[in-house]
């Protein structure tokens, strides 16, 4: 129940997107990747559930090597996995609770009534109990993305990848976000790995925190290491100060210009 | 000179790899659409939504073009059959052309559009906005829960609602005949089943079954090959109109010469 | 709205499986019933095909199944299917005809008596019905040319068979029959100038028996001509005309020579010469009626010879009665 990244290398044509980032998030550990925009963090998150395969290097999700797996050994293990997308990613023809029910479906053995209930209990854990007839389109960005957390963790996942879970949130909805995840590695000792730019949140939720910089990890730690790094680019990042966070990536600085700009 | 010649060559060498590559990835995508079909699971509850959708929903204008095409065909054939042919031979233009070509191919154009156009869109979208990796994640397999229904729908719904023009279409000539060209009914049923061939009713069927999976299979290729948001959508949409219209024709001519 | 939905699919599936299959069927000719299998044994089909109507006097009571070479590949066999309470006359046979200008052909279910003219092919088994095929638009004319071509030349052999075996005889005779009719009228003038006493009335006898001469000649002139440009048909006519002509010749004679037993008695020899030529022409003339297929044409001229011949053994035998009151 671990997630081992290795040397994952990833170019889209001429861009090298993950130039060997290794990290590996052990069992019921709660690990965050944080990073400034475009530098790759979705690519790497999609890395682990198989969206997208390595150039090079390897990927082991629960003992087994995600590139290698076929349709069926993949769905195997996407149905261990909750991936809560960026931009919720909710199919907007199907109502909210549809939405949330649609891993649940797959599960054998399970009846209406019991993922009908399975979905109220989750739409209640993201405080959106009663918007199950909405759909989609009538949800505000907040909204959608909870109810993509909804529809993630509905099945009850081992492993769950959250792609900036709490941006765009107010404080006090981020800080449910984050009880929420802290919930769901301590009750139900889920493996997690946390993809955000929003440092607060980072330190809250995440027992290791990585730092992805220029396609590798720059700088691994616990939340506590991080604070005391002395690293100029992880300080810089960490405290949002661009002239010490750029001072060593002003080099490579083509390769964020060119960068897909979708922070928030 | 040169530099003009290598620019050529390298032209044609970019889309030959291209065009390959594309075969290539469309030729994958059937693979794995065929081979998702085992997923009986995951396409079944969306086969009858699709049918409405692809089907149902394509009636009307199926049938507002055959209308109008057995009013032409009728007039059309009255107006170039003058002198020695007798004037039954209008029935059996109608009947023939309709069954043959127009009702098939004119349908399939229409629907190109309409449901080719219609099924790009809305997986490019899907593609754009992620949910297809969505249902990837919750272990869809997403060429038997987006690609699977929607050809199966068209390859049953396609012969429909062509059958359907086609008896609109020959009814509506008919009823030109009757109104406008002072043909008796007899005569014109005279020559509607002067040539009747129950095969050119399968000729139809297999034609349109053959249009049904290109339409469908077309959008669902260009769809799920969507790049770059809401402006690839569109170019999405409109590639996959142009291409399977061009593949309808082609097909008509290959049918024509294999089945004819 | 799922119900509704499956519902309104349901429809659509209905509708257009309905279209299909009631249009075929419809289009094709309404439905087929369970119908009762015929076979029939043609030389050839034409250009009828499985799928093509059969008619009895008319009437659409059927489809051509099927059209295959019998196993012996004599014939071919044409399976029907017809209506089952059909009832077929006793000697029904098939004719196979197209069914109009630009249609298929059809098979058309008839009685043989009616139409003895084609030949049905009778095939040697039990319960194959005899079927014909018309020719084609274009065999016909085919057809034609050859029967045309054909007939020329039986003509052509008619003529040269004619003109060697029989037409010299009759040439002859007729030739002779010129020379008797102008030795008569010489004879008569001859006699009319001797004896200036003749009446009036026997000189014009004289002359129109000369006419009649005259007419009778230019008749075989006709014959000859037609001989030597045998031209079939108009010679059957011809010879009816020259026959009539003959009888014409036989009566003046008859009413002539009632008045010219003198002249008569004198011309004895040239009888005998006309008697031989006449049974000549007879025999001539026997052939060519035979050959022409119509006999009053000999019977009319052995009838005139008959005739001539008799006057002539009377004027032998009985000098005085038709000289009774001439100068001998
Ligand atoms: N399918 C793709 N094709 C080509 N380039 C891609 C693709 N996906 C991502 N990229 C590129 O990879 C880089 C990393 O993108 P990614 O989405 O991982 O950024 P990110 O770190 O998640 O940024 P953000 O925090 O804004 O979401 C970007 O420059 C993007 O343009
Ligand atoms: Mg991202």
């Amino acid at each position: 129940m671990s997630i081992y990244l290795t040397e994952v290398h990833k170019a889209f044509g001429p861009k090298e997107v993950l130039k060997g980032f290794s990290m590996s998030i052990e069992d019921g550990e709660t690990a965050a990747i944080v990073g400034p925009s475009g530098i790759g963090k979705s690519v790497l998150l999609k890395h682990v559930v198989g969206l997208l395969r390595p150039d090079a290097g390897s990927v082991v999700v629960d003992g087994v090597s995600v590139p290698e797996l076929d349709r069926k050994g993949l769905d195997r293990l996407r149905r261990r996995i909750g991936y809560v997308f960026q931009f919720a990613a909710l199919f907007d023809s199907m109502s909210i609770a549809e939405n949330v029910g649609m891993g649940l479906r797959r599960i054998p053995g399970w009846d209406r009534r019991r993922i009908e209930d399975r979905v109220e209990d989750c739409l209640a854990l993201v405080e959106l109990a009663g918007m199950g007839d909405r759909y989609p389109a009538e949800l505000s960005g907040g909204q959608r993305k909870r109810a993509g957390l909804a529809r993630a963790i509905a099945p009850e996942p081992k492993f769950l990848l959250y792609d900036e879970p709490t941006t765009g949130l107010d404080p006090v909805t981020t800080s449910a976000i984050d009880r929420l995840i802290l919930r769901m590695r301590d009750e139900l000792g889920v493996t997690g790995l946390v993809v955000t730019h929003d440092m607060t949140s980072a330190f809250r939720v995440a027992d290791r925190i990585a730092l992805l910089h220029d396609g590798r990890a720059r700088f691994s730690g616990t939340p506590a290491e991080v604070k005391a790094a002395s690293d100029p680019v992880l300080k810089g990042f960490v405290e949002g100060d661009p002239d010490l966070y750029y001072r060593d990536g002003r080099r490579r600085e083509g390769m964020h210009a060119g960068g897909q700009d979708h922070g928030a | 000179m040169t530099n003009w010649l290598l620019g050529a060559f390298a032209f044609v060498g970019n889309r030959t790899v291209s065009g390959l590559q594309g075969m290539g990835r469309a030729w994958g995508l059937f693979l794995g659409a065929t081979a998702s079909i085992r997923n009986v699971d995951v396409w079944l509850p969306h086969l009858l939504p699709q049918m409405a959708r692809v089907g149902v929903a394509s009636v009307p204008i199926a049938l507002f073009i055959a209308t109008f095409t057995g009013i032409v065909m009728s007039l059309q054939a009255s107006y170039t059959l003058t002198g020695a042919i007798p004037v039954y031979f209008v029935g059996t233009l109608v009947g023939k052309t309709m069954i043959l070509e127009l009702g098939p191919v004119l349908t399939a154009l229409t629907l190109a559009g309409r449901v080719g156009a219609n099924i790009s869109a809305e997986l490019g979208t899907m593609r754009v906005t992620e949910q297809v990796d969505a249902l990837e994640t919750l272990a869809y397999d997403p060429l038997a829960y987006l690609v699977v229904p929607r050809v199966f729908a068209a390859v049953f719904m396609f012969p429909i609602v062509v059958l359907l023009a086609i008896g609109i279409g020959i009814a509506s000539g008919w009823f030109t005949a009757l109104q406008l060209l002072d043909m008796s009914s007899p005569e014109f049923v005279k020559g509607l089943r002067l040539f009747f061939e129950p095969w050119d009713v399968w000729f139809a069927v297999i034609k349109s079954v053959s249009f049904g999976a290109v339409v469908t299979g077309v959008g669902c290729y260009f769809g799920l090959q969507t790049e770059r948001g809401a402006e690839g959508v569109g170019r999405s949409a409109t590639r996959t109109v142009v291409v399977a219209s061009m593949l309808i024709l082609c097909l008509d001519a290959f049918w024509a010469t294999v089945l004819l | 709205m799922e119900r509704r939905r499956e519902a309104l699919v349901g429809l659509v599936v209905m509708l257009g499986v309905a279209v299909g299959v009631v249009g075929t069927i419809w289009l094709q000719g309404g439905l087929r019933r369970d119908m009762r299998e015929l076979r029939a044994a043609s030389q050839n089909v034409g250009q009828l095909v499985a799928g093509a109507a059969v008619k009895f006097r008319g009437v659409s009571v059927g489809h051509v199944d099927a059209v295959n070479v019998a196993p012996d590949g004599e014939a071919v066999l044409v399976h029907l299917s017809v209506e089952p309470d059909l009832v077929l006359p006793a000697d029904a046979a098939v004719l196979l005809a197209p069914e109009s200008m630009f249609g298929d052909w059809q098979a058309e279910i008839l009685s043989r008596a009616d139409f003895e003219l084609f030949s049905f092919l009778d095939y040697p088994e039990e319960g194959v019905l005899p079927a014909a095929a018309l020719p084609d638009f274009s065999r016909l004319t085919a057809t034609a040319d050859q029967i045309a071509r054909r007939l020329t030349t039986i003509s052509e052999r008619f003529e040269v068979a004619f003109t060697e075996e029989t037409a010299l005889n009759l040439k002859n005779a007729i030739d002779n029959i010129g020379a008797v009719s102008d030795g008569l009228s010489e004879i008569i003038t001859q006699q009319a100038a001797r004896f200036e006493d003749l009446s009036e009335g026997v000189n014009a006898s004289a002359a129109e028996l000369g006419a009649a001469a005259r007419q009778a000649r230019l008749s075989f002139e006709r014959v000859d001509s037609i001989i030597a440009n045998t031209q079939v048909e108009g010679m059957l006519g011809d010879a009816g005309v020259t026959m009539s002509n003959l009888r014409e010749l036989t009566e003046s004679m008859n009413a002539s020579l009632g008045d010219l037993r003198s002249a008569a008695q004198r011309a004895d020899t040239t009888f005998a010469r006309l008697d031989e030529l006449l049974a000549a022409v007879e025999s001539g003339d026997g052939s060519l009626g035979r050959l022409l297929g119509d006999p009053t044409l000999a019977e009319g001229a052995a009838e005139a010879v008959q005739e001539l011949r008799a006057l002539l053994v009377d004027i032998q035998e009985n000098p005085r009665r038709y000289l009774s009151f001439s100068i001998f």
